[in-house]
């Protein structure tokens, strides 16, 4: 059963994102590689959120964890990134822990709660805990890049977007992840069929904190700096859901629709309209396909592929060289 | 001591009013909605353009942010809520989304910059070493008037016993000749313009700017939560908690940690009690 | 009304864009290219308006004049960044590799300018920062020159700023007004740390005024009375309140409160003339630092000309009047366009960098030195502290002040609604002065 056609698909994707340096200038790269970032956020928050139903609100927390703790190792400590990098994944599994703990008692809209309670506890204590470490409100500048130049930046970031992509998606098609749709509809059933729902949601988890923390460990690399600011905000979780959201949640090609799309309707206002008009039509946009199409733009492609086959295929002449 | 005694007060007061008109939807719809923060700045920001742009009296000011507020957790509920009615994650996360685009709505008419409210009434009250500004008890009266307001409309009224019919049966409560619709049109109104008050309010204490709606979110997030889902009661003694304990905090720990005590309680309490201190009370 | 302004706003830049792209095919020579200055900032906020104010009438200027460089026209393209640090950098990218600017002005704040700084260094395009004031800024430029050198920063820098204010608590608050104790309220913030902590310490070595409490609170405080309470109850002679965000809930809560204590310090709300009708006219007896020129200044001919421009042109709509970095980005884009014309152009950078050092353009006002626009060059000694601050402004610490501009005024808010200079005296036209319900 190796699914020929989602593999192709996914050749067809590596391959035109590979040439694209060839035919975008810089400036178009460079949005591409904030696409690259979104979307690996996005696919990370889907994990959990899409999949298990436990709506993350604290996702910049684990990010955020990752980053901090790769920028500081590096900067303040001078680790050579190939360690402190690793370190920063590693410390951001742990820290998905926390997230993990409440999730064994509470679900639903209390368990969105305590995570964002989660992200604006740590955005406080950035500020009062350690700033000679966190470098405080300002955060930190001037943190070692791992490869400089939109080209070179573009093909490490989609690198990791790849590999992550699919990594989950091979997660997804395994006994677990599809489990992990049981603990969304019922979370009762799939313990009485004998499965261990901990163990499941430790899985998801661990997961999802280890895409975020690979995320946010080479995001913080490629932007050179990290403020609280930036990192535990709501505009950043914002970002993430909307993109999750808007695309396609509980599927690997939603999340990265939808960042794309996101990065590039932003980028391309820029010009025309500056400022919160932006987002103000960026928030209205997202709240329209959410009401309309809770599943996203990928729904909308996928059923607008589905007529184009079934048209294509009505249009076929009978004795046709079909199968 | 008195002086600890009287700031507590005071600021419990503004919470309890914060938390309120977000208990009334918890309570009968069941539903997070994260843009109750917005009805906060609304509030805020219509008095403020009433009163001190255009001059008009307090009381216009009063009477047009209690309208908006209203008005937009009805335009809320119906374009929004009611769509999604049995989801009540869509919901949160919709009602995200529209409390982020309202901000930058409010950045794009008032700018960024922040503003400062004239208080509601001047002047100060000192007793030896203490002061307190007429406005925060103004602020405290209002708030318990509003509670006990609600608590006699919800327990003791028609309306009252009509909106907990609903809340606990839906089916039976139609089938006894009462409309559901009309019921939680009316709760968001009112659960908008006690937001709206509660803006003002809020306001005159801290500034106008465009991220206000946050705190004032957590703060009602956090009395519904540790409170207990829909127990009024239950909010009030919170709020007193919260606002008890930010005061302590700030006078005698450290004032920079004011925060932090507010979203341990949060996780602390989420984590232990799932259901409240107070228990899934009825009313 | 305010939407229709942001609509003919809207509309104006619509214009201008389509000005342009008639204007670039039927050019009269190809040759002459436009220069591209960006700018990055916020586009809404009022420091963020003054900075890409100041930059708008310059190229005006520069444009009605005949252009720059061997008559090539000015474009300038604004990048806004909404004062958040993501979309900073993105903006900085943005005027780099789709305008591809010759130049950047920016009208940032600390953490959106550190955002960015990468960046910076790794395009090499020169710029120039107009409001923050961040020394780990200029400190990344003593330590790496080779690496920032093409960052200047024009306005004094906060140990530069704080030394100002020892001087102030020396002279005002301890000779002339005899206090001895201060109670200190900054918030969380990494600005106010490093300041609070600077001042603190030296108001007690040179002034001999005693710290008697340092209340750390949270910039999202809701209620101050607590804390106004706490801190007249240890009886200090004056509060020294350090606020850089939501400023407006400190000070307008210490005035409804009518806290029984002076109180003086650095309010960044209250640096613009539009404070006056945000705190509905209840803003007198504040006073804050300013970065030169301030509101309440006598000003030399040169900035009033500027001054006079910006509200013939602006004045209706908010900052109706410049704040310090709406002078500095209209004088630091003249500067670095002066610059140019002597290296012959933005490229190489290493001949730009060597003729911005060498700017020095000194503004009189009754035949003494007003204002200097210049630079401290690397290896550059300050006298005072003994240190080097290249790239920062060139600034003078001494009384006489006529090496270069103080820091820093301090602006007291008169009850009539006017600001004045109250230090130093070289600048002065008013008293300190301390709230009225005071004895």
């Amino acid at each position: 059963m190796i699914p020929y056609r989602q593999l192709a698909g996914w050749a067809v994707f590596g391959g035109v994102m590979c040439l694209l340096p060839l035919v975008l200038p810089p400036g178009i790269l460079r949005m591409v590689i904030f696409a690259n970032f979104l979307a690996i956020f996005a696919l990370s928050w889907d994990f959990i959120s899409g999949r298990t139903g436990y709506v993350s609100f604290g996702h910049p927390f684990l990010i955020a964890i990752g980053a901090y703790s790769t920028a500081i190792l590096s900067f303040r400590f001078d680790w050579p990134l190939i360690i402190s990098i690793p370190s920063a994944v590693l410390i951001t599994v742990i820290s998905g822990l926390f997230f993990f703990v409440p999730a064994l008692r509470i679900r639903g809209t209390y368990f969105a709660l305590v995570t964002l309670a989660f992200m604006e506890l740590a955005y406080q204590l950035t500020q009062v805990l350690r700033p000679d470490i966190t470098g405080g409100t300002r955060g930190i500048s001037g943190i070692t890049s791992i490869v400089s130049g939109a080209v070179p930046n573009f093909y490490l970031s989609f690198s990791i977007l790849f590999v992550a992509a699919l990594l989950l998606w091979f997660l997804a098609r395994t006994r677990m992840g599809t489990a992990l749709a049981a603990v969304r509809m019922d979370e009762g059933a799939v313990t009485a069929s004998g499965l261990s729902t901990i163990r499941l949601k430790l899985f998801a988890f661990g997961v999802s904190a280890l895409v975020a923390g690979i995320g946010g460990a080479f995001y913080v690399h490629y932007l050179g700096s990290i403020a609280p600011r930036a990192m535990f905000d709501i505009n950043f979780l914002f970002q993430i859901l909307v993109a999750a959201l808007i695309g396609g949640s509980t599927t690997i090609a939603g999340p990265i629709i939808g960042a794309f799309f996101l990065t590039f309707l932003l980028e391309y206002l820029r010009p025309f309209i500056d400022g919160p008009e932006r987002f103000l039509i960026f928030g209205s946009v997202a709240l329209i396909v959410y009401v309309l199409k809770p599943n996203g733009i990928y729904s909308i492609l996928e059923s607008g592929y589905g007529l184009a086959l079934a048209r294509f295929r009505r249009f076929r002449p009978e004795g046709g060289p079909a199968k | 001591m008195l002086n600890l005694l009287i700031q507590g007060l005071a600021l419990s007061g503004l919470y309890a009013l914060i938390a309120v008109g977000f208990t009334m939807i918890f309570s009968v719809g069941r539903v997070l909605n994260l843009a109750y923060g917005t009805y906060i700045m609304l509030g805020g920001y219509v008095y403020f353009t009433i009163v001190q742009e255009q001059g008009l009296p307090k009381v216009a000011g009063f009477a047009g942010a209690l309208i908006a507020g209203g008005l937009f957790a009805v335009i809320v509920y119906e374009f929004l809520v009611r769509r999604l009615e049995g989801n009540p994650k869509a919901v949160s996360i919709s009602t995200l989304i529209l409390a982020v685009a309202m901000q930058a709505l409010i950045v794009l008419i008032y700018r960024p910059t922040s503003k400062s409210m004239w208080p509601v009434i001047n002047g100060v009250f000192r007793y030896e070493e203490i002061f307190v500004t007429y406005n925060v008890i103004v602020a405290t009266v209002t708030s318990w008037v509003a509670l006990g307001g609600l608590l006699i409309l919800v327990r003791y009224t028609q309306f009252g016993r009509a909106v907990r019919a609903v809340s606990m049966d839906r089916k039976g409560a139609v089938i006894s000749g009462i409309d559901p619709e009309r019921m939680n049109r009316a709760t968001w109104m009112i659960s908008g313009a006690l937001g709206a008050l509660a803006g003002v309010f809020f306001a005159t204490y801290t500034q106008l700017f465009p991220s206000m709606w946050v705190w004032p979110l957590i703060i009602a997030v956090a009395v519904v939560v540790v409170g207990g889902i829909g127990s009024i009661i239950g909010s009030l003694i919170v709020a007193h908690i919260i606002g008890f304990m930010e005061v302590v905090t700030t006078t005698y720990i450290a004032a920079e940690l004011r925060g932090v005590f507010t979203m341990l309680l949060i996780i602390i309490v989420l984590v232990m009690a799932p259901k409240g201190l107070f228990g899934r009370g009825d009313i | 009304m305010k939407l229709l302004t942001i609509a003919k706003r809207g509309v104006g830049v619509a214009a201008f864009a389509g000005a342009t792209a008639l204007a670039m095919p039927v050019g009269p020579a190809l040759a002459a290219d436009p220069v591209v200055i960006g700018y990055i900032g916020s586009l809404s906020s009022d420091t963020g308006l003054s900075a890409y104010r100041g930059a708008q009438i310059a190229v005006d200027e520069l444009n009605a004049g005949g252009g720059i460089l061997g008559g090539r026209e000015i474009k300038l393209v604004a990048a806004d960044t909404q004062e958040d640090v993501t979309e900073g950098i993105k903006a900085y990218e943005y005027l780099n590799e789709v305008e591809n600017a010759d130049f950047i002005l920016s009208g940032s704040i600390d953490d959106v300018s550190l955002g960015w700084l990468p960046r910076m260094a790794e395009f090499r395009t020169p710029t120039l920062d107009t409001w923050t004031s961040y020394i780990g800024i200029i400190e990344m430029v003593v330590a790496d020159y080779e690496k920032y050198k093409m960052y200047f920063m024009n306005v004094g820098n906060d140990l530069a700023l704080g030394t100002v204010y020892i001087d102030f608590g020396r002279d005002v608050l301890a000779r002339q007004m005899g206090w001895k104790t201060v109670v200190m309220l900054q918030e969380d913030t990494a600005f106010a740390g490093a300041v609070g902590g600077f001042v603190g310490e030296e108001l007690n070595a040179q002034a001999g005024i005693e710290v008697v409490e340092t209340i750390v609170y949270d910039t999202q405080t809701v209620d101050f009375a607590p804390i106004y309470n706490k801190a007249a109850a240890l009886k200090p002679d004056f509060l020294f309140l350090i606020s850089s965000v939501n400023s407006q809930v400190p000070s307008s809560q210490y005035v409804k409160l009518q806290v029984p204590v002076p109180m003086t310090g650095i309010n960044v709300a209250a640096i613009g003339l539009d404070f006056w009708n945000d705190t509905g006219g209840a803003g007198g007896g504040q006073s804050t630092f300013s970065p030169l020129p301030a509101i309440g200044m006598d000003f030399d001919p040169v900035s009033q000309a500027f001054v006079d421009t910006y509200i013939a042109r602006y004045g209706d709509d908010r900052p109706i009047f410049p704040h310090f970095n709406g002078f500095n980005a209209y004088f630091g884009l003249k500067n670095a366009v002066a610059a140019a014309e002597r290296a012959g152009g933005f490229e190489p950078l290493d001949d730009w960098v060597r003729e911005m050092e060498n700017t020095d353009v000194v503004l009189e006002k009754d035949g003494q030195l007003w204002h200097r626009y210049a630079y401290w060059k690397p290896g550059e000694i300050e006298p005072r502290t003994g240190l080097e601050f290249t790239h920062n402004i060139k600034f003078d610490m001494e009384a006489p002040y006529d090496d270069g501009i103080p820091p820093m005024v301090i602006i007291q808010w008169y009850h009539d609604g006017s600001p004045r200079v109250v230090y130093p005296p070289k600048y002065a036209n008013g008293e300190f002065q301390v709230p009225p319900w005071i004895k």
